[in-house]
């Protein structure tokens, strides 16, 4: 019998069928991958502990025992600065002016209700801590590191059963995790959406591979069809880190009309800039976007400070679901995103392709 | 440790003469506040020796300071960095607070 390409060491280490994960911000996204036979990731970055325990026990009761996963933002730095008044004061005139002309040049509402950011959480370690006790409670069955080491957590989280991956954007980040006994890499290049690494995902995926000590790799940036997976796999990847996929899904909670948006966009449609947040982010080209990157705009400042600035431009946009405004995080694979589909027939068309794709590059069986 | 450096939240400090004035670069980066997003900074200067350790088990952060690389518009003058973040400039394989290999 033919070996099946699709059946990873990953597949085997959670007893799934196909080594597509899909992260995802949507817990509705999270039940359809994974009850069509894929891996789910469920991205909980902004949830307070309360919100991330509640959302495990939702997305259990819809999925049973299968295997799925959580990711936090670990912080990596922190600045020693202090409170959002005191932010607020240090961003310089010119700055307010130029995003004020951004504002007036556009008609951008202001936002409906208090602006998500000014629900500081403060730029320190607790939520972090916080968040990270409620996935060791809860048991999950993967935590995901979506940025900064997770060596600190690894002892305690085998304790409990629970593996680790670490999501990195160069060799040496994932070399460090690997030496500390993490279970998997999941290595991002540059076609990915919001912090991409900054190398290609065909540079990066195969040197960690080469350092892995036969740990799966997960390749990320760029993974939109049976194609890329198929290409991943070649690379010697165990399984794809999915985004942009799913964002116009019919399970997706992403807006409307930020769907179409994707639906329309091809890899040129992004930017990989930091006016939005002082950090690099690959998102949707938008006004906001578009006249920061003119010579005479201002260089963007570090964070938190540049998102001060541009917080009101997007949730103005967002609250008020202004088409020709608004953006979201996306990677350069939205070229094929070109309708709404089901989450399992977006699974199903994936592995369809993967599979034709192997059978034409082998000649396929007599 | 001066005001202006204190970690903004309870931790156990200490002193790591072992790294203090190395040359070391942070891979650094975090959660962008209010969005759900990630981003990356990228760091490097020399390390004071300064650390703290956040909760059980420990989170140990390094004090990083004589920036000479930085994001455009940093405007503090040091950062603290994850231990697991930072990269001796000299001693690569090293992770600062663990056994030298």
């Amino acid at each position: 019998m033919p070996k099946n390409p699709l059946h990873t060491p990953f597949c085997e280490m959670f007893g799934i069928e196909y080594p597509i994960i899909a992260f995802t911000h949507c817990k509705d996204v999270v039940v359809a991958v994974t009850n069509a036979g894929g891996f789910s990731v469920l991205g909980e970055a902004m949830h307070t502990p309360d919100e991330i325990s509640a959302d495990i026990k939702w997305i259990r009761d819809r999925i049973g025992s299968k295997p799925f996963g959580v990711d936090l933002v670990l912080p990596a730095s922190v600045p020693p600065s202090g409170g959002l008044a005191e932010l607020q004061s240090k961003i310089p005139d010119t700055h307010k002016a130029y995003a004020k002309m951004v504002h007036e040049k556009y008609d951008v509402p202001a936002p409906k209700g208090k602006e998500a950011l000014h629900q500081w959480g403060g730029l320190n370690q607790e939520m972090a801590r916080k968040q990270l006790e409620v996935l060791l409670e809860e048991r999950v069955p993967l935590l995901c590191s979506g940025l900064g080491n997770p060596a600190f957590i690894l002892d305690a989280a085998h304790a409990r059963g629970i593996k680790v991956f670490g999501l990195i954007g160069k060799t040496r980040q994932a070399k460090r995790e690997i030496e500390a006994g993490i279970d998997g890499i999941i290595a991002q290049g540059f076609d990915a959406a919001g912090h991409t690494g900054e190398m290609g995902t065909f540079s990066i995926v195969p040197e960690v591979v080469a350092i892995a000590e036969g740990r799966p790799v997960i390749a990320a940036g760029g993974v939109t069809t049976g194609r890329h997976l198929a290409a991943a796999l070649c690379l010697g990847a165990a399984g794809v880190w999915t985004g942009t996929l799913w964002l116009a899904s019919r399970e997706s909670d992403v807006d409307m009309i930020v769907k179409e948006k994707l639906i329309a966009a091809n890899a040129e449609d992004t930017d990989f800039s930091k006016c939005i947040s002082g950090m690099t982010m690959r998102v949707l080209k938008c006004p906001w976007t578009n006249e920061w990157k003119k010579p005479e705009a201002p260089a963007p400042l570090a964070a938190p400070y540049q998102m001060l600035l541009s917080s009101p431009y997007i949730q103005g946009a967002n609250d008020n679901r202004r088409a020709d405004l608004m953006t979201e995080a996306a990677g350069q694979g939205v070229s094929f995103i070109k309708s709404m589909k089901p989450a399992r027939q977006i699974m199903i068309d994936v592995v369809d392709e993967a599979l034709t794709t192997f059978e034409n590059l082998t000649g396929g069986e007599e | 440790m001066t005001e202006t450096t204190k970690p903004a939240s309870a931790a156990v400090p200490g002193f790591d003469a072992s790294v203090a004035g190395k040359r070391a670069e942070c891979d650094g980066g975090g959660p962008i506040q209010g969005t759900r997003y990630a981003g990356r900074e990228e760091f490097a200067g020399t390390l004071t020796g300064d650390f703290v350790d956040h909760g059980d088990p420990p989170w140990r952060w390094y004090l990083l300071g004589d920036l000479v690389k930085k994001p455009e518009s940093y405007t503090d003058a040091v950062v603290w960095c994850e231990s697991g973040s930072v990269f001796l400039v000299d001693e690569p394989d090293r992770v600062p607070g663990k056994n030298r290999l």
